[in-house]
């Protein structure tokens, strides 16, 4: 009896690695997941990106992004797998589903709160396409968009 | 809203007293805006994550060092969730662990 849980698998590839690579690499971890009766709900390929810092002497890498669903068991064959191919250069496997669902909760508690705050004012409890409008110009110019951010020497 | 500013005039006037002995300090005091409310409550984000890298970015100065809470403003909760997303993100390189 094992509980399915999400998870985000990301692994980076070298800059060079072919697409039939990426293909054999996506195949092999869909092996792996269908063993533990899991599925793959997502695929994304974020491309090749600029690396924050050198990893194998490569400044560039491909990341590719999955998610899973599936047993924990699941993730340490999968963790254990990816150490060993070649065409991996990291892998990073995280648990989302608890957090996913809090930042839910918290959204659904935050609507409830404010149309019971609207209907105590006698307003309908969903705020009208005008008042949204309205809104939106007056953190126009609150927050200023993308202000900079802070400058370095403060944080020592 | 005019409470923080009170207050803020009030700690200039410290540093203005300073100033008399250490010049250099208190016109740093000054120097920073500070920023008294959570970005993150503003703008009503629940969950910070490791991908974004637009929204991790401000909380991370030049050197490659998380921003404390401090000089921010950012709530516990949020700062909590802030920094367990930028140390994913660094794991997988993102995000710098250090610049020099």
């Amino acid at each position: 009896m094992s509980t399915t849980r999400q998870y985000e698998l990301v692994y980076l590839t070298p800059p060079d690695a072919t697409e039939d690579a990426l293909g054999e690499l996506h195949k092999q971890v869909q092996v792996v997941v269908d063993r533990f009766n899991g599925s793959i709900e997502k695929t994304e390929n974020w491309g090749r990106r600029k690396l924050a810092y050198e990893i194998n002497h490569q400044r560039e890498a491909t990341y590719v992004l999955e998610v899973i669903n599936g047993p924990g068991a699941m993730t340490a064959e999968l963790d254990r797998r990816l150490r060993v191919f070649d065409n991996v250069i990291r892998h990073m496997i995280v648990r989302v589903d608890e957090d996913l669902a809090t930042a839910d909760r918290a959204k659904t508690r935050r609507k409830a709160n404010m149309a019971k705050r609207r209907v105590k004012r006698g307003l309908p409890p969903e705020p009208t396409d005008a008042e949204l409008h309205r809104r939106r110009e007056e953190s126009d110019d609150f927050d200023g968009g993308g202000d900079m951010p802070f400058r370095g020497g403060g944080d020592r | 809203m005019s409470d923080f500013e009170h207050s803020r005039g009030r700690s200039g006037g410290r540093g203005g007293d300073k100033d008399k002995d250490k010049g250099e300090k208190g016109g740093r005091r000054t120097f920073f805006r500070r920023r008294r409310v959570c970005k993150f409550c503003v703008e009503k984000i629940d969950y910070v994550s490791y991908k974004d890298v637009k929204l991790l970015a401000p909380f991370i100065p030049e050197r490659g060092k998380i921003q404390p809470r401090r000089i921010s403003g950012v709530c516990a909760t949020h700062q909590r969730a802030l920094q367990n997303a930028i140390k994913r993100a660094r794991q997988i390189a993102l995000v710098p662990y250090t610049t020099d």
